[in-house]
């Protein structure tokens, strides 16, 4: 039976964090769950009547965390808006550079957010639940890895960008500058040490979780699967690229949706708004939103990295390509519907990540004094597309014929993933309550587990993020009335009480 | 005394400076960007000080704790959302309430980034020496490149406040 509907306040600044609202029907189930994060306001009339130079700078800014997958996406619509192609040597230094990216920043979620859970287990005290956690378990010198690869990474990035945080490198038709033998030879030595780091993740990962069958079982729990469609670029051999290539959008059952060229994705993906969120809902137009369900008759995709390996049929480098098939066998074939099991994928792309940065920085080209074409053409339109960590980022512009912005129109990695977070929350809260009886403890966990595999980036959105987020749970029963308010705070706290 | 460029120019530490005063937030975003202000309105003042290295920056977690390796003491300036009134400055010490970018949703807050550079061996200010000048934010919300009057106004006794602790390490 569903519930009445209860009108959800938005979030305050004061209160300034996430906030997952779970009703209950007339019978004490779980009818409904829902994480709100705040959005940012007024990007596009921020940017409107600026030149459209100027996006790979300002959109980079939009979010912390991942600015170089924005400096990319805005660089490559750049590409398309002024109609010029870059040379290849511009290409390979981008992918390259990307690379790095991703490899760094994927450490740092496994290692501070996804490992925790596994390391130290789901039911583990939250102050031991970190980073310190792991390294108590493991040995001291996680540590000095961990920054190191970290290091490596902002090093080299701001070694090829030309600054650490905000990258001021591409331009429309290739990059700013290039790279000489000497820097060729560093990040080649760096990305090695790189490939050793990852094969060490992901070896932990398998003395740790998979040896252990509570993890496995926990993995592949009902109350974190869910069958969507999967989202993800490939290349011209169908496998994973995060620099460029085509979407592909696989169904539930694996089979190939559609595969389309980024520009023309207004023609496959639109937006579902919903009154109690300030973010879109992205679905697939053609299957239809038939609300928060999974299955084939649902419009619901998902674009993380599990996505991205479903969406594939492979992987571009060796190592990686041996651990993408051992996954699959270990979980039982594609597609792998276990939302937990994007920490795996996360690491199996991180050494794929490592392999490619290795082989660009072989390449004979990348050392090529001819990373730019100036364009010539007036500018008009451009859509631009990369793999960011978080999902697949789409960055659309318009302009006059001065290339002044008229209008503009991101799809965030994240907000790709909103609908199925959100399903994810309500099958974790599911596990725990049951007929009115709410099982408190762990609860909390439980639910932050289910979005924290997403690593959702409302940076693009928020400043407030799930991990170190301050988290509040309201559970509702039918007619509205608060029955538990749950807090993250070290230790979570429980106030039980009866307020609207 | 070390040369001071000016923070838009994304100073890198100088050899001998000891003390960091590090500006975070979004030149972007409103009242987030204040941190960044004050440290701007430093930059001139702080031209009689020895061994202190103005900067800026934008994240926090480990990359807050990398950006303090080699130093013996911080002030971090930032823009705080706690309720309180818009253009309230306090100083806080780490392991208090985050202020919007000492702590990342992505990775760790400040606390565990520190315990964890520290294990490793790096060469970290104690958290006694470590400062929090937060300036509380009416809209960090909201992409402009201003903040609002009361945030705006309170820079100056932020920047004093900054001068203050400067003065008692001296």
């Amino acid at each position: 039976m569903a519930t009445q509907r209860i009108s959800i306040d938005p979030i305050t600044r004061l209160e300034g964090h996430g906030k997952i609202e779970i009703f209950l029907d007339q019978d004490g189930d779980v009818a409904d769950a829902f994480l709100q994060i705040p959005e940012l306001r007024g990007f596009e009339r921020f940017c409107v009547g600026r030149p459209a130079e100027d996006m790979p700078n300002l959109t980079s800014r939009i979010c912390g965390v991942c600015p170089e997958a924005h400096h990319m996406a805005s660089t490559k619509a750049l590409d398309a808006l002024f109609h010029v192609e870059p040379p290849p040597t511009a290409k390979k230094l981008r992918e390259m550079f990307y690379s790095i990216f991703v490899a760094t920043d994927h450490t740092t979620h496994f290692y501070a957010l996804a490992g925790p859970d596994f390391v130290m287990g789901p039911d583990a005290p939250v102050e031991q639940r970190n980073i310190l956690g792991i390294i108590k378990k493991v040995g001291m010198e996680i540590a000095g890895k961990v920054l190191k690869m970290r290091k490596d990474g902002h090093h080299l990035i701001e070694l090829i960008g030309g600054r650490a945080v905000h990258p001021n490198w591409g331009v429309p038709g290739g990059v700013s500058r290039g790279i000489n033998e000497e820097q060729r030879r560093e990040i080649e030595e760096r990305g090695r040490e790189a490939i050793e780091f990852a094969k060490f993740s992901i070896q932990l990962f398998n003395d740790i979780v998979l040896g252990n069958k509570g993890y496995v079982d926990l993995i592949t729990s009902d109350g974190f699967t869910h069958r969507t469609y999967n989202m993800g670029t490939v290349d011209a051999n169908n496998r994973v690229n995060f620099y460029d290539g085509v979407i592909r959008i696989v169904g539930p059952d694996g089979k190939e949706h559609v595969k389309y060229r980024s520009k023309d994705y207004r023609e496959y993906i639109a937006e579902h708004v919903e009154t109690w969120s300030y973010l879109k809902f992205p679905y697939l137009k053609k299957i239809g939103w038939k609300g928060f369900v999974d299955g084939e008759d649902s419009g619901l995709y998902k674009a993380t990295p599990l996505s991205r390996l479903n969406a594939a049929d492979g992987m571009a480098t060796p190592l990686a390509q041996g651990e993408y098939r051992r996954m699959y066998e270990t979980l039982g074939g594609k597609p792998v519907n276990h939302t937990l099991a994007t920490h795996w994928a996360r690491l199996i792309e991180m050494l794929y990540a490592t392999e490619r940065w290795v082989e660009l920085a072989r390449d004979p080209e990348i050392t090529g004094r001819e990373y730019r074409v100036l364009p010539t053409q007036k500018p008009d339109e451009g859509v631009g597309c990369v793999e960011a960590p978080r999902g697949t980022l789409t960055h659309h512009y318009w302009t006059d014929e001065r290339g002044i912005l008229t209008r503009v129109n991101l799809i965030v990695g994240t907000t790709n993933n909103n609908a199925p977070i959100n399903l994810s929350v309500k099958q974790a809260a599911k596990t725990l309550i049951r007929r009115g009886e709410v099982v408190t403890e762990g609860l909390l966990n439980r639910v932050e587990m289910a979005f924290r595999a997403y690593d959702p980036c409302m940076a693009c959105a928020t400043h407030y993020l799930p991990g170190e987020m301050p988290l509040t749970v309201v559970i509702r029963s039918a007619d509205g009335y608060t029955l538990h308010r749950l807090t993250r705070s070290a230790p979570a706290t429980v106030q039980s009480g009866h307020q609207r | 005394m070390s040369t001071r460029p000016t923070t838009s120019q994304r100073p890198s530490r100088q050899g001998s400076d000891r003390l960091l005063v590090l500006g975070l937030g979004n030149p972007l975003l409103g009242d987030d960007s204040v941190g960044l202000r004050v440290v701007r309105d430093l930059c001139p003042k702080c031209d009689a000080w020895p061994n202190v290295s103005l900067a800026e920056d934008y994240w926090g977690g480990l990359r807050l704790m990398e950006r303090l390796v080699g130093f013996e003491r911080a002030v971090i300036v930032d823009a705080i959302c706690s309720g309180g009134v818009p253009g309230t400055v306090r100083v806080l010490s780490p392991d208090a309430i985050p202020t919007q970018h000492s702590s990342s949703a992505h990775d760790v807050n400040l606390q565990t980034a520190l315990a964890l550079g520290r294990q490793a061996g790096a060469q970290l200010p104690t958290t006694e020496n470590i400062r929090l000048v937060a300036i509380e934010a009416a809209d960090v919300l909201t992409f402009c490149q201003e903040c609002t009057p009361s945030v705006q106004g309170a820079i100056e006794q932020a920047a004093d406040t900054v001068l203050a602790i400067l003065q008692t390490w001296r």
